[in-house]
């Protein structure tokens, strides 16, 4: 036997192997893909802002962590193995650090290379808030700064999801205060409050509230009455909060509610 | 193929050099001692390591302390602002959303990142990323002596399976990530685990990284790198008209072989080989990761780093 028929047949052997295992690979890939297919997301594992589908993302992210890199807040992690097949692509546990747009300029969905965070929307959404605040009828034009004006709409612009409150809990529901430290001196989230002296986050521990009825759902709401509101219930008259289609789902709202599990959750948005 | 042409592989070897022309003879030396004489130099290696851990630190330091340094990881990253892409990555993605319609949605950071990183290691020998930028070979480096040590012990085999194996996987993975939708090959990267987990924190897939290490130990050596790693093959296409080799001259050359010895891809220098080589000079080919470990250990200095054509630079 010649030299060349044995390397031919030693590669031949090796290569099926080769392919055997890749073809093991590929069919659980693409089992878990099956069973993985839209349930991804849940209220512990939202995408950042301006994700795409999760079809497209899956392969489209490339697991670089440049959005986990940029934001200040910390607000995005890198999934685990655990996660199936979303190993390595960037989610957001609003419970634990919720993203309070501090950033001002949705800076995870800037960078990422891949556009599986689609600054494009954003960039419009922008464009068209500040070509329609220079027509307004009787605007002094050097007084508005066009910055300002598309900060607020590309904020307003992303949709990660949508808030919902749970009756049950909710202390306002309930017709109760709240008096304290929301989430204890032990939580790490940080958060730029709309009231804040600052421009930047600061640790949610370091503010204290006292709540006659406990609204800080809507009082640290980082886009305001558009999404959501403090209003009478329509039976009973009471005060409790009303979620309007101005959420975003960026989930401060979640991450400060004081019950123990918390009383408002953020529904993914599934394509 | 363009490689084996320029190598001068398919050429009638040239005659071996008498006793008299031998280094070590017109050195007045003992063959033994001259063989010796650059044991224990090891000035590249510790370049190589120096800089292989200081890019690696640089990617955990911008990101332990927010500085806009050496951002993401080494699957996709910005040096200074400056995007990079990691090739294999890139081409999955391009397969797929070519297929799908979303390669018209890729930013031109994406592009920017893609063709520098393929022009940057072009001009650096390819598979250079490999020993100088790839923790995992840093880590399988070690591995390799311990394996060594255990084949010499004759407590293992060792196996060896071929080369071209790694073209089966380069076009697998491309398949499979057609077929899925998927990048799969980022799943099993060990150059991305390894640098996600440097940077972000472990996860589980380390344990993945472990099981291959230790195959790499008791079963075969180097097996990732040389059988199935598609970014090195990646690179090593890249590499195969690059400028950067090393450059072999057979004229202080005196067959002691220790430089494919201590080669981490000895079949680059098949040359060294007494009676083996068919030009003056030769250069090394596109597998070669120019980690410089031979250049290190020749006692000749008949290797050296050279861009072709602008004769030996260092």
């Amino acid at each position: 036997m010649a030299k060349g028929d044995f390397d031919r047949r030693e590669f031949l052997k090796s290569g099926a192997i080769a392919v055997g295992a890749l073809a093991i690979v590929g069919s659980g890939v693409s089992y878990l893909d099956k069973s993985d297919e839209g349930t991804q997301l849940t209220q512990e594992f939202l995408r950042p802002p301006g994700a795409i589908g999760e079809i497209d993302f899956m392969y489209g992210c490339i697991k670089c962590g440049l959005c986990v890199q940029i934001c200040p807040v910390h607000a995005i992690k890198l999934a685990d193995v655990h996660e199936g097949l979303s190993y390595g692509t960037p989610y957001i546990d609003v419970r634990n650090q919720a993203c309070d747009f501090s950033c001002d300029a949705l800076q995870c969905v800037e960078t990422c290379p891949t556009a599986v965070l689609d600054f494009e929307q954003f960039k419009n959404a922008g464009a068209i808030a500040v070509e329609k605040a220079s027509k307004l009828p009787g605007v002094d034009l050097s007084k508005v700064n066009p910055f300002e004006v598309q900060k607020v709409a590309m904020k307003e612009a992303v949709k990660i999801g949508k808030a919902h409150v749970n009756r049950r809990t909710c202390l306002a529901h309930n017709r109760k205060g709240f008096k304290g430290i929301s989430r204890g001196l032990d939580f790490e989230g940080i958060l730029r409050s709309p009231d804040s002296k600052y421009d930047y986050a600061t640790p949610l521990k370091d503010k204290e509230f006292d709540m006659e009825i406990c609204n800080l759902c809507v009082t640290e709401c980082p886009i305001g009455e558009t999404a959501i509101v403090f209003v009478p219930g329509r039976g009973s008259g009471k005060l409790h909060p009303r979620v309007l289609d101005g959420c975003t789902g960026c989930g401060v709202c979640v991450m400060v509610c004081p019950t123990d599990k918390p009383s408002i959750v953020v529904e993914p948005i599934k394509s | 193929m363009f490689d084996l042409i320029k190598s001068g592989k398919n050429k009638p070897a040239l005659k071996p050099k008498p006793l008299a022309k031998m280094p070590h003879t017109e050195l007045g030396m003992d063959y033994k001692a001259w063989c010796d004489s650059h044991k224990g130099t090891h000035k590249w290696r510790n370049i190589r390591w120096s800089v292989l851990i200081f890019m690696n630190l640089l990617f955990v330091v911008s990101f332990a302390y927010d500085l806009t340094i050496l951002e993401g990881s080494l699957s996709g990253s910005r040096l200074i602002g400056f995007y990079l892409m990691d090739p294999f990555n890139a081409l999955q993605l391009l397969a797929i959303s070519s297929t799908t319609g979303y390669i018209g949605m890729l930013t031109m950071n994406f592009w920017i990142g893609f063709i520098t990183i393929l022009l940057f290691w072009f001009l650096l020998g390819g598979r250079s990323y490999c020993s100088w930028m790839c923790p995992y070979h840093l880590i399988s480096e070690w591995a390799e002596k311990l394996h060594n040590y255990l084949v010499k012990k004759k407590k293992i085999k060792e196996h060896i399976f071929q080369r071209s194996l790694r073209y089966v996987f380069w076009f697998g993975f491309i398949l499979l990530a057609l077929l899925t939708q998927n990048l799969v090959f980022e799943d099993l990267n060990m150059v991305g685990i390894v640098s996600r987990a440097m940077i972000y924190g472990p996860g589980l897939l380390l344990l993945w990284v472990i099981a291959v290490l230790l195959f790499e130990i008791v079963y075969s050596k180097r097996f990732w790198c040389r059988y199935v790693c598609p970014i090195g093959t990646t690179y090593s296409m890249v590499g195969k008209l690059s400028p950067l080799a090393i450059k072999f001259d057979l004229d202080k050359c005196g067959y002691c072989r220790d430089c494919q010895a201590v080669c981490l891809v000895p079949h680059v220098l098949w040359f060294v080989q007494r009676g083996k080589a068919t030009q003056e000079v030769h250069y090394t080919g596109s597998d070669c990761t120019k980690c410089g470990l031979c250049i290190d250990t020749c006692a000749g200095n008949a290797l050296s780093y050279t861009i072709k054509g602008w004769g030996t630079i260092l």
